[in-house]
């Protein structure tokens, strides 16, 4: 399809004087947003200012209670002034009252008082006052809730200073309720006071018991932090920055993406487009440079507006921002945001096409915003790197070697595929968009096509990936869900028997398949059983060669594997079982699926060396630990070539198991397949090549392939 | 003479969930030349703008071909769409473009030389009459002003083909005429104009050949004259009838 640039450039120049001559959408979408917001941090810093004066004027009236309530007023009046004001800007004075009152329960209750305190003789250890008890005892001395409600919130106030009541020692409660902010703070700063009063009279009792102490000796604790500061910063900021940019990206893409196409459509101006010399792809390409330049100008408007405040201290600033973000990096992750605004501006533009009118748009934008976002939460996982599955997930990828470059450990080989990953992701989405536009129901009433109509087996080429896809969405939701221990053949039992098993049969009862077709369920020449005997162990060896080839290229942390291998072969659950479980189970159910139902599925959509290739690569993304890709791809490649060769599913079974058995043989009996010499992998890929040989001496083809010679 | 516009076979088969298979256009024969005006005469959903569609490659045919001064819809759907200019009472143009902001932005993208692009929109404003509002943006124009900038804007390139789909549908009397008036203009300067209407009169006044399309099917094509000599009748209104009719007779006969 023709794509011209001048036509280009005319058709994203009238786009965009379009855009710009509509008030509405410039006010919505730039100058608003650049009002509301110090609006927003205005008054949200004012609110907090009263907020805090206001706390700093209130004089906190008490009650104290109990037998030893002598012993508490003698220890606030002990307690040093300074403490009041510990960690407060500006040194203010903080003023406590005490007041008598007949109920000090009700009083709290009824905000008559802030807070009370009970003074008692500690119980023994065991009948150690119940109420503190019943709050899990990481409130007990202090912070008697006065209520369920509030128990949650002081929860979260706990301090590991405070200490169970000991026998005969005088313990204070001060009881308070976390509902309200002046009883929380007056209690808090009466806990401080009392803290300081009691580490007072600590050294003072060692002293007269003639020990010298002062008070930093008793328990030095230090922290060292060994990563800089611009690492922490970088951290924080990695976890954000992408979902901040999704953000401002969607929400000013949406802006002119739901008028571009879905506007266009509803004007009738899209029809007149289509009929002019214009290609379909010069319209996709110059509303995606619509899309992406608007998205792109608000986002930069929204970050200089960011900066502003920044620099006027609305927000504060992190720490070392400056140091995180030099002019260098800023344009590395510039480079690194392209093709995840490209892809954002991709989606957009493919949810407009599939609208019929602009408020169809609208309203598929906010499920769209949220999905949307949901990838760029990926660097919020604990401990995620880049060096894992998380690399071909679009968005996400790249949101965490956003995070790795600004913490300073950037992964390159693995940014360059996840790089390569999202722009594929957004060229692909911008392709879908581009059909969007050669769809018929676009001008006529009819959105359904032949296939649809019909249902059946005729629509199944059409559907099988979506199929592949959302099997895989639950198999990586599964994956990530599971716990390190949990119990492997539970895993397996669910991934080969209901996903694998259980969504092949349903494809076929869903599309009234023959299942004979769909499974390839028929008989191969004998000389083929010699041919698979001999092939799988080569297979296998060639495939440990080309790990270690594309190891090369992506190390794999050797204990990565060492951990598979441990996984794989726990030593709770017996060899044989072992055996049955990842040989027999998977040459079945796995077989079933992806030689099965996937090969039929897509058998006339690719030519035939095409398809071996597609339809490997989706087995080796169905294993989703990184390292394993590879070589499972190049085994997944090899049994669609033994199917589409014998057009039987039967050999590809016993190669799958065969090829498994190997495997476990290898870890079980520790046999270090990895470090063979060079020819040994060169020879069984000569042996690899003799069975393929012999196979394609004795084929009987697949039906319903594309022909091989044109 | 030879033909500029050639449809052979052309079929369009639509699927609908409550219909099932729908054949809006059905094995349709037609050839236009230079300097002449065919008429698209049916009912509404006869088929003709399903037609008309194909011939411009927004819809891509089930079956048969066409082609446009030798360019396929199928293999060079650019080339024909560039050969063409296309008119319909759905094809909107741009409100937030001045009317001679559009005439470039059309000029340009269906690849009319660039050096002569401001050249031509000078001379459509002066043909249509634009000038004194040339400078105003689409929407602030009058329906009378908008048809005009839609007519200059469909030959901004100066094809050689003119498809017009029913586009007196909401107009005026006064515009209506106005339209025809430009439609001849067109035609005299040696256009092939293919002209679409479910109205008797226009096509009576129009066109040079007239082929009467029912249910997909074209049932006659010929000149006015020689419609009138193979049914008898003396107006269209009363031809057109006679060969749905027909049609429908033989539609029933083979329903039975």
């Amino acid at each position: 399809m023709r794509l011209d640039r001048a036509t280009v450039a005319t058709l994203f120049a009238s786009e965009l004087r379009t855009v710009l001559r509509d008030r509405r959408t410039v006010i919505m979408s730039i100058v608003l947003p650049l009002l509301i917001m110090p609006l927003m941090l205005y008054t949200g810093r004012w609110n907090e200012q009263r907020r805090q004066h206001k706390l700093e004027e209130t004089v906190y009236t008490y009650v104290v209670v109990g037998a030893e309530a002598d012993a508490a007023r003698a220890a606030i009046a002990a307690a040093p002034p300074m403490a009041a004001a510990k960690g407060k800007d500006k040194p203010a004075a903080f003023r406590f009252k005490e007041v008598t009152v007949g109920d000090p329960a009700a009083a709290l209750t009824a905000s008559g008082i802030h807070f009370y305190l009970e003074a008692e003789k500690g119980a023994p250890a065991a009948a150690t006052a119940p109420a503190a008890e019943a709050k899990g005892g990481a409130e007990a001395g202090r912070a008697g809730a006065a209520d369920k409600e509030s128990e949650q919130e002081s929860e979260q106030e706990s301090d590991e200073r405070l200490e169970k009541p000991i026998a005969g020692v005088t313990s204070v409660t001060i009881v308070f309720r976390a509902d309200r902010d002046s009883s929380g703070e007056g209690a808090r700063r009466m806990g401080e006071r009392l803290e300081s009063a009691r580490r007072e009279l600590r050294i003072a009792t060692l002293h007269r018991l003639g020990l010298s102490v002062q008070s930093d000796d008793i328990a030095a604790v230090a922290e060292s932090n060994a990563a800089s500061a611009a690492q922490v910063t970088g951290l924080q900021l990695g976890r954000y920055v992408t979902l901040f940019l999704l953000m401002f990206v969607l929400s000013g893409g949406a802006v002119v993406a739901t008028d571009t196409l879905a506007g266009e459509k509803e004007r009738g101006t899209l029809e007149t487009l289509l009929t002019t010399a214009v290609s379909r792809r010069e319209v996709i390409v110059a509303k995606h440079l619509l899309i992406l330049s608007v998205a792109l100008m608000i986002t930069v408007i929204q970050v200089a507006n960011l900066l502003v405040y920044i620099g006027f201290r609305l927000i504060p600033a992190p720490a070392n921002f400056a140091a995180v973000i030099p002019p260098g990096r800023a344009l590395l992750l510039l480079v690194l945001f392209l093709p995840v605004i490209a892809l954002a501006s991709s989606v957009l533009l493919l949810v407009s096409g599939n609208a019929k009118t602009y408020k169809e748009a609208q309203l598929y934008f906010f499920p769209v915003f949220l999905l949307g976002m949901l990838p760029a939460l990926a660097p919020m996982l604990p401990g995620i790197r880049l060096r894992s599955a998380i690399v071909l997930v679009p968005i996400s990828n790249l949101a965490v070697a956003v995070k790795e470059v600004l913490v300073g450990v950037p992964d390159w080989p693995m940014i360059a595929v996840a790089w390569a990953v999202t722009a594929g992701a957004a060229f692909w989405v911008g392709w879908l968009a581009e059909r969007t536009l050669s769809t018929e129901r676009l001008i006529t009433a009819s959105d359904v096509s032949a296939e649809e109509a019909r249902g059946g087996p005729a629509l199944f080429p059409r559907r099988v990936l979506r199929w592949f896809a959302a099997i895989w969405a639950i198999l990586f939701a599964v994956a990530l869900n599971m716990g390190e221990d949990a119990d492997i053949r539970a895993q397996l039992a669910f991934n080969l028997g209901v996903l694998f098993l259980g969504g092949s049969l349903l494809m076929i009862r869903r599309y009234r398949l023959d299942r004979v077709q769909a499974l390839a369920l028929r008989a191969p020449r004998p000389a083929v059983w010699l041919a698979v005997l001999v092939g799988a162990p080569a297979g296998a060896l060639t495939a440990t060669g080309i790990f270690v080839l594309a190891n090369l290229v992506i190390p794999v942390p050797r204990q990565m594997i060492e951990a598979f291998g441990q996984a794989l072969l726990p030593d709770s659950i017996p060899f044989w079982q072992v055996l049955a479980l990842f040989s027999i189970a998977p040459g079945i159910c796995e077989e079933i699926a992806f030689r099965g139902v996937l090969l039929h599925g897509l058998r006339s959509r690719f030519h035939p060396a095409v398809l071996a290739l597609v339809a490997g690569a989706i087995f080796g993304v169905f294993h989703v630990t990184l390292f394993r890709i590879v070589p499972t791809a190049f085994l997944g490649v090899l049994l669609a070539a033994v199917v589409l060769l014998t057009g039987s599913i039967f050999p590809a079974m016993l190669w799958h198991a065969l090829n498994n058995v190997l495997g476990l043989l290898a870890g079980h009996y520790g046999w270090a397949l990895h470090d063979l010499d060079a020819g040994l992998y060169l020879a069984a890929t000569a042996v690899l090549a003799l069975a393929f040989w012999i196979i394609y001496r004795n084929r009987t083809p697949y039906p319903g392939l594309r022909p091989w010679r044109r | 003479m030879t033909a500029t516009v050639v449809v052979s076979g052309l079929k369009k088969t639509f699927f609908d969930e409550g219909r099932g298979e729908v054949r809006a256009v059905d094995g349709i024969d037609f050839e236009c030349s230079q300097g002449e005006i065919f008429g698209l005469l049916g009912a509404n959903g006869a088929g003709k703008t399903t037609t008309l569609r194909m011939l411009a490659t927004i819809l891509a045919p089930t079956g048969g071909s066409a082609s446009v001064l030798g360019h396929d819809v199928a293999a060079a759907p650019e080339d024909v769409r560039r050969s063409l200019g296309f008119y319909s009472a759905t094809t909107a143009l741009y409100p937030r473009l001045t009317a001679r902001e559009t005439l470039e932005f059309f000029a340009r993208i269906n690849r009319y030389p660039a050096a002569r692009v401001k050249a031509r929109t000078a001379a459509l404003i002066a043909r249509f009459g634009l000038g004194d509002y040339a400078d105003a943006r689409v929407d602030k124009l009058s329906t009378g002003m908008k048809q005009k900038v839609s007519i200059a804007r469909t030959v901004a390139h100066d094809p050689p083909v003119l498809i017009f789909d029913e586009p007196t549908v909401g107009l005026d009397v006064l515009n209506a005429i106005e339209m025809q008036k430009v439609i001849r203009e067109f035609r005299d300067e040696g256009k092939t104009i293919i002209f679409s209407t479910h109205i008797m009169s226009e096509a009576e006044k129009l066109c040079d050949r007239i082929a009467i399309i029912h249910r997909g099917t074209i049932h006659a094509c010929a000149t006015l004259a020689a419609l009138r000599e193979a049914t008898g009748h003396r107006y269209l209104e009363d031809i057109f009838v006679h060969y749905v009719e027909q049609a429908e007779r033989a539609h029933g006969g083979e329903a039975a």
